[in-house]
This record gives C-alpha cells, sequence and structure tokens, in this order.
C-alpha cells in the first residue's frame, strides 16, 4: 500500500468515528421528517387525554350557557341603546342651555340695575 | 362506499342540526379523538387537549344551524378547532405580555413518562417551533384532508396551500432531531 492511500484511509477511519452509531437512522429521519406512526402517536396521545363521558359533559355545558341572541334581538337592543344615548344628550344639552340662559338673564339683570342706579344719580 | 358514509354524515348532521341530542351526541363521539389529537398537534399540551375541546364542540352545538352545507361538516368542524387553538394560542401570547410571570410558568413541561417515545417528543419540539398556522395547515394533512378541502377550510387557494404546505414541511425536518 502506498504511503498516501494509508492515509486516506487513516483519515476515513477518522472522519467515520465522529458518525453517531445511528447516522443512517438520523440522516434518514431528518430528511423524510416524522413518519406516520409518529404522527399516529401524536394523535392517539391526544385523543387518550380526553375522559370518559366527554359528549355528554359537551352537551350539558352547551345546555348551561345561555342562548346565542337572534338578529332581531341585537337590533333592538342596538336600538335602545342609541336611544338612550341620544335621549340622555338631548337632556344634558338643554339642561345646560337652561343654566347659560339664567346665568346670561342674572348678569344682564345687574348691569341693567347698574344703568338705572347710575341714571338715578345723575 | 365513501358516497354512503358522507350522505350518512350529512343526515346525521342535519338530525344534529334539527336539534336531536342523540345526533349532537353521535357526531361528538364520532369526532372526538379527532379534534382532540389536533388540539394536541396544534398546543402541544396535554392538560389543554379536554378544555379546548370541550370549546370546539360547545361552538359546533351553537353554529350547527348556520352551516349551509351539510357535506362539508368535517371542514367545517376542523377550521372551528384550528381558530379556537389559534385564539387560544394568541390569549396566551396577550397574557405572556401583560402578565408579570415568566416563559417558564406557562410552558409546563410535560411530566416524565407522558409522552411516550423520543420521536414524539420530537414531532412535538418541532411543531412547538412553527408558527400557529403551518401546524394547522400539517395537522389537517395528517387528518387526511386533501388540498382542496384545506384550501377550503383555510380560505385560500389550492397553490397557496401547496407553497404553504412545502414550506411548513421543511421548517418542520428543520427542527425534526430525535435523539434516538
Amino acid at each position: 500500500m502506498k504511503p498516501e492511500d494509508h492515509a486516506w484511509r487513516s483519515l476515513q477511519q477518522h472522519a467515520s468515528a465522529q458518525l453517531n452509531s445511528r447516522f443512517a437512522d438520523r440522516v434518514l429521519r431528518a430528511a423524510n421528517g416524522p413518519c406516520d406512526k409518529t404522527w399516529q402517536s401524536l394523535r392517539s396521545h391526544g385523543a387518550a387525554q380526553l375522559r370518559p363521558g366527554f359528549a355528554a359533559r359537551v352537551l350539558r355545558a352547551a345546555r348551561k350557557l345561555p342562548g346565542v341572541p337572534s338578529l332581531l334581538d341585537q337590533f333592538v337592543f342596538s336600538a335602545g341603546t342609541a336611544i338612550v344615548c341620544i335621549v340622555g344628550t338631548l337632556y344634558f344639552h338643554s339642561r345646560s342651555l337652561a343654566i347659560e340662559n339664567e346665568r346670561n338673564l342674572a348678569s344682564w339683570h345687574q348691569i341693567a340695575m347698574f344703568v338705572q342706579d347710575a341714571d338715578t344719580g345723575l | 362506499m365513501e358516497s354512503t358514509s358522507s350522505s350518512a354524515l350529512a343526515d346525521l348532521v342535519r338530525r344534529a342540526q334539527q336539534g336531536e341530542e342523540s345526533a349532537q351526541h353521535e357526531l361528538i363521539v364520532s369526532y372526538q379523538h379527532r379534534v382532540a389529537g389536533f388540539v394536541y398537534a396544534m398546543t402541544g399540551r396535554s392538560d389543554y387537549v379536554e378544555d379546548l375541546s370541550q370549546q370546539v364542540f360547545i361552538k359546533m352545538i351553537r353554529a350547527l344551524d348556520r352551516l349551509q352545507a351539510p357535506a362539508q361538516f368535517e371542514s367545517w368542524l376542523f377550521r372551528l378547532a384550528r381558530n379556537t387553538c389559534i385564539d387560544q394560542l394568541r390569549r396566551q401570547k396577550l397574557r405572556r405580555i401583560f402578565l408579570p410571570f415568566g416563559e417558564e410558568h406557562e410552558n409546563i413541561p410535560e411530566p416524565a413518562g407522558a409522552v411516550d417515545s423520543e420521536e414524539l417528543d420530537a414531532l412535538r419540539h418541532a411543531l412547538a417551533q412553527l408558527r400557529p398556522q403551518d401546524r394547522a395547515l400539517l395537522a389537517l394533512v395528517q387528518e387526511g384532508r386533501s388540498h382542496a378541502e384545506i384550501a377550503e377550510t383555510l380560505e385560500t387557494s389550492v397553490a397557496a396551500v401547496k407553497a404553504r404546505l412545502h414550506r411548513a414541511r421543511e421548517h418542520l425536518r428543520e427542527h425534526y432531531t430525535p435523539q434516538s
């Protein structure tokens, strides 16, 4: 054997010694991804988490929950909310307008009194 | 044979839509294991499976009368399951932002013996690295749904499903490294 052949062989031996004992399996797994059996065991594991009587529990829970409001119910509720908001806004607007008017009248009254006093003084 | 079973399913769905409780019960029993498997693939958490599966079936019962085509029940059910899981994962993410809990409080590892093989553990780990949308895509394929059905479930085109599936498989392979 030539000296360079011997060197090549020892290089190959050193390189192959770095590989994991199940190198081929690992390469295949990495290349193909999880096999159907692994997916199947994932699904089975998930399915095994359900306690017996699951369907009956779901039906009981669904019955306990309040019903879903119909479109008409939702419309009535929205219209009611809108009416309450409009009436409230109008009420507060008219009330603040009345207070403002009263305040203005009071200050005009004060000015009128002041002018009257000034007239009588002259 | 398949058309007989699909017409039987459509009939069962119609009876359930009319409020027949035995039909609703039969629907839940028929699909509970598949939905639970899907939920587990989506969340990777055993303790979420029962709660989320229950949410999916409660939504199913309450929205069943709005399903126009009973023949498309399966696609519709898995769309509900997908959306329920994605909502849960989003809520979990938001909770992590607003509550002073570290990720270690949320991602409690499965107890020893909960997963029975290194490969299953590796698959769970690899799925956890993917976006929930990609996980859903792979789980739907494993459910035996065709590209057309998945496109209908996700309300997208078949070409888009194929492209996304290709990317999702590539990512899964990158992260899938069983130790044994």
